[in-house]
């Protein structure tokens, strides 16, 4: 059963990645508010918590896209893919995120890392007076969040894998729902 | 430039030489977008079709602000931008575009390429494989559109206005607040007063965003007195080109930079006349002389910070700084003398 | 030409159903290493970080958000059902609600992935609810949700300011009687088709224990103001200055928190599951935006910009003839590229063309925007299908979101037509 265990550590790392998200979304919806109350209320503008509302924004989609992929909430096109029955479906996934889904997630999270390291060595920071330094933390959520990406595609796999060889009753196949 | 020294090969005076350019400006941007397309033409037409630039906008790019990274990295081989975007990468960029209270168009043209601008401009972009030339002057940029009047520094406490960068620095100083807005919601937000300045350019482009229907008061500029655009290139393409090549897209970037000066003049002049007949209530406005005294001030005392932390700054702020000093003295006597005399007429 | 081919096989891979981002994504990445080479996709990057810092998309979580809670609370449900009781009797009275609701939230935000989601989330289950037939209810959310591209403020209007060199307001002016005669043509269709057949939009059950009509009204004029109190803040704060359309947003989301509390349903674990929720959804809609940048890249970067331009410069001059065939195109490529790409390429190479012909530029960008929002539901590549099948009930298929769009791309389309042919009527001459 290593394959199972395999995909549940998989899920707890997806699952984890989606409360810190939310968090993060908490977080920028009271950042904005808070900036909104201070000028209008208090006349003071701070350029640096305009910028954390954009990082905490970024932050939060892109850490929640493989939260997302775990949970099966990325839209499909099903005119086809609903008739099928569980195990075609497994294969869909399993091709799907072999051919399609890995690729593309390593190949931007590889070259994410280039372009996080550069601002990394650069020191680079917000070109505003008063604005964020340490550019390169919200530039390395892109490479973390499509190796990220690319984890939950394999726990996709595996989820797949497992259905097909008849480790998970084919009723608990059903995407959830929001 | 120290580069063109460089020998170049044995021109095979056949080879077509292609190069990607792209730039910050959306595709269709006027004044700004024709200045690299000018380049380009021109770069073609003298290297008789050996040079052929092609120019990606931001809509295909998507990277307004990655220039300096994707034409570092050779994805691009040139890019036409401004060296001030750079600033929060490679602080020192910040000096090659314009400065508040610096010098005007003529006189940064004279430090550019007389005063030792071109060779610090080499200093600083050197060390990350580019080479940074003028790009296209866009002439003195008005202050900013404004919905109430500013008599006084009390004025400016509190102000909530849309200015970024090192002017919004000055102007922090003083107690105003910059405040970023994305450019789309820039007008409701200026018509609805969540803001109560905003500065964009000039009438060259300002009239397209209609600031002029919304705000009662144009204040003229004191905070980019010559804001000059900027061509990048890779310094391996160039080391690639021969030197006939070299010279022609030299030249092609310093006449489309003049000729781009003299459109934004002569827009400036025409959409200021639309503006004026649409819109007879428009008041333009210098702020006062201790307004004015307190910015200077408070930039002189940012420059001095600037200096004190890095040599290379200290360098750059002390050769224009002796250079405007020099120059400055002529303008006088020539340009605002003239212009003196005619109006006290 | 490679641009064609990766659009068919992208069409013909999004049928097996895997998610549409990814699908874009990987077919992305095959066309463009085989024309360019991975390098392309080091450009990638850049392009995630432009989207991360639009800081006008913040407006998706904050409304998808505030949909959240208004439906976690139920306050979504009491205010559609009462605003359908105060229709009375009239059939079609919950769609008509979502009309107005939409157009609502239209005038607060111009991005359409909020809208739609969030009156997925508020409307659709309460629709179903009262067994609204499926296509009718998806169709009226999809239009719907999509006003905010018309009714100001809107990113297709501030985008088509730009590369037309229009000012803003002048379009926003521009656009609100077309916006108008859209949500009137919605609404009377809603109830041409609801008389037809009352069984797709059965009239809400009036209350029976109440006997007085009028107190009928009063309890569902009580019911209606706590959301629309919301709403009005959120327009309200746009309109007194205190905040941006975007930051608006945030005050709807804490607005909604509030009103929660009001009714006594606050509580940390809600705001958390309404966080966790509207990350997912969220997360949908931005993963379809990373998917498709990558489409775009490739589609532009192995030439397939310059082969739609060469298409567009050959059409035939005639003012008449002219718009009617860029209408036309623009149109047919909305059903494959997105509305972003059709301003900042196609309407690039249209607009000198309209402008040697002597078309007021305002009245052109007005049809454009039209024409654009129209993309938005046009299958197979409409933005807002997506959107409201990643949050329907599985019971909802495609083909219901599919059947249901249709009447409303063809009263798009004649409010398209009314527009080129009346201009004056629109003060747009
Ligand atoms: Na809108
Ligand atoms: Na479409």
């Amino acid at each position: 059963m290593f394959l199972l265990r395999l995909e549940r550590a998989i899920n707890t790392f997806s699952d984890l990645l989606g409360k810190i998200a939310a968090l993060l979304f908490i977080l920028m919806l009271f950042n904005v508010f808070f900036d909104v109350v201070m000028r209008y209320l208090f006349n003071d503008v701070s350029i640096g918590m305009q910028e954390l509302e954009w990082h905490l924004f970024a932050a939060m989609f892109m850490l929640g896209v493989p939260y997302t992929l775990r949970t099966g909430g990325h839209v499909r096109v099903d005119l086809i893919y609903e008739r099928l029955t569980g195990n075609k479906k497994a294969w869909i996934d399993l091709l799907g995120s072999l051919f399609l889904l890995l690729p593309f997630a390593l190949l931007v999270a590889w070259y994410g890392v280039g372009f996080a390291s550069e601002a990394y060595e650069l020191g680079e920071t917000s070109g505003d007076p008063g604005g964020l330094p340490y550019r390169w933390i919200i530039k390395a959520v892109i490479p973390f969040a499509f190796f990220s990406i690319a984890i939950s595609g394999v726990g996709l796999m595996l989820k797949s894998v497992n259905t097909l060889l008849g480790h998970h009753p084919v009723a608990r196949y059903q995407p959830p729902t929001h | 430039v120290a580069a063109l020294a460089a020998p170049a090969q044995a021109a095979d005076n056949d080879k077509v030489y292609r190069l990607k350019m792209a730039e910050t400006w959306p595709s269709n941007f006027p004044i700004f977008g024709d200045a690299p397309r000018n380049m380009a033409k021109m770069a073609e037409t003298m290297s008789n079709g050996r040079l052929k630039i092609t120019i990606d906008s931001k809509n295909k790019h998507k990277a307004p602000f990655g220039i300096f990274d994707m034409v570092r990295a050779g994805q691009y081989d040139m890019g036409h931008s401004a060296s001030y975007y750079w600033k929060g990468k490679v602080p020192n960029t910040l000096y090659f575009t314009t400065m508040p209270f610096g010098m005007t168009a003529p006189e940064q043209y004279g430090w550019f390429y007389n005063g030792g601008g071109m060779e610090l401009m080499e200093k600083v972009y050197s060390k990350y494989g580019l080479m940074s030339f003028p790009g296209g002057n866009t002439g003195n940029q008005m202050g900013g559109w404004f919905q109430k009047e500013i008599n006084s520094l009390d004025d400016l406490q509190g102000l909530k206005m849309r200015i970024p960068g090192f002017a919004g620095e000055v102007l922090a100083k003083l107690g105003a607040k910059p405040t970023n807005i994305p450019a789309g919601e820039l007008y409701t937000a200026l018509e609805r007063r969540t803001i109560d300045a905003l500065e964009w350019v000039g009438p060259s482009l300002d009239l397209r965003m209609g600031f002029h229907k919304i705000a009662p008061y144009y204040y003229t500029g004191w905070h980019e007195p010559a804001t000059e655009l900027q061509f990048l290139v890779n310094e391996r393409t160039w080391k690639k080109l021969p030197a006939d090549l070299q010279e022609i897209l030299r030249v092609a970037m310093r006449t489309a930079a003049y000729d781009m000066y003299i459109q934004s003049y002569h827009m400036s002049a025409e959409n200021w006349d639309l503006m004026k007949k649409a819109h007879p209530d428009i008041q333009i406005k210098s702020f006062p002389a201790d307004v004015i005294g307190a910015m200077k001030t408070a930039n002189t005392e940012l420059l001095k910070e600037k200096a004190a932390a890095d040599p290379l700054a200290k360098e750059i702020i002390t050769s224009q700084a002796m250079y405007m000093q020099k120059s400055r003295v002529w303008t006088d006597i020539s340009d605002k003398a003239y212009l003196n005399s005619l109006s006290s007429q | 030409m490679i641009g064609i081919v990766m659009f068919f096989v992208a069409l013909g891979m999004l049928l097996f159903g895997f998610p549409v981002a990814f699908t874009f994504g990987g077919v992305a990445l095959l066309f463009g290493i085989l024309a360019e080479g991975p390098e392309m996709f080091a450009f990638m990057p850049f392009r995630i970080q432009s989207i991360m810092e639009n800081t006008v998309l913040m407006a998706v979580p904050l409304f998808i958000f505030m949909g959240i809670v208004l439906q976690k609370t139920r306050l979504a449900e009491q205010l559609l059902e009462s605003m359908g009781k105060l229709f009375g009797g009239v059939r079609g009275g919950l769609a008509i609600s979502t009309v107005l609701v939409g157009a609502l939230l239209a005038a607060s935000t111009g991005v359409v992935g909020a809208s739609v989601v969030a009156m997925g989330l508020i409307s659709l289950p309460v629709m179903l609810k009262y067994k609204y037939d499926k296509s009718l209810a998806c169709g009226t959310i999809c239009a719907s949700g999509t006003l905010g591209q018309i009714i100001p403020p809107s990113i297709i209007l501030i985008i088509l300011g730009d590369v037309l060199g229009i000012p803003v307001g002048d379009l926003f002016q521009a656009a609100i009687g077309p916006g108008f005669v859209l949500i009137g043509a919605y609404i009377i269709y809603i109830l041409i088709y609801s008389w037809m057949k009352p069984e797709a939009a059965p009239a809400l059950p009036m209350d029976e224990d109440v006997e007085n009509k009028r107190q009928q009204y009063v309890k569902a004029l009580k019911a209606i103001i706590p959301p629309l109190a919301l709403i009005l803040i959120v327009l309200g704060s746009i309109f007194a200055g205190i905040a941006t359309p975007t930051e608006s947003s945030a005050l709807g989301g804490i607005g909604a928190i509030a009103l929660a509390a009001m009714y006594r349903q606050f509580s940390w674990k809600m705001v958390f599951d309404s966080a966790s929720e509207t990350v997912k959804v969220t997360a949908m809609v931005f993963a379809i935006l990373l998917g498709a940048t990558a489409f775009s890249m490739a589609f532009t970067y192995t030439g397939g910009d310059y082969i739609v331009e060469e298409i567009l410069s050959d059409l035939p001059g005639g003012a008449t003839g002219f718009l009617l065939l860029s209408m036309l195109a623009i149109l047919i490529l909305g059903f494959f590229i997105d509305f972003v790409e059709i301003s900042f390429i196609i309407v690039p190479i249209l607009a000198p063309v309209a402008d040697a012909l002597g078309i007021a530029p305002v009245w052109f960008a007005i049809l454009i925007a039209m024409n654009l929002q129209t993309s938005f539901l046009t299958p197979p590549f409409g933005f807002s299908l997506f959107y409201l099948k990643g949050v329907a009930p599985p019971d909802v298929r495609t083909v219901d979101i599919y059947r249901g769009v249709m009447p409303f791309i063809l009263m798009q389309v004649a409010v398209v037509a009314s527009i080129l042919l009346f201009p004056a009527f629109y003060g747009l001459t």
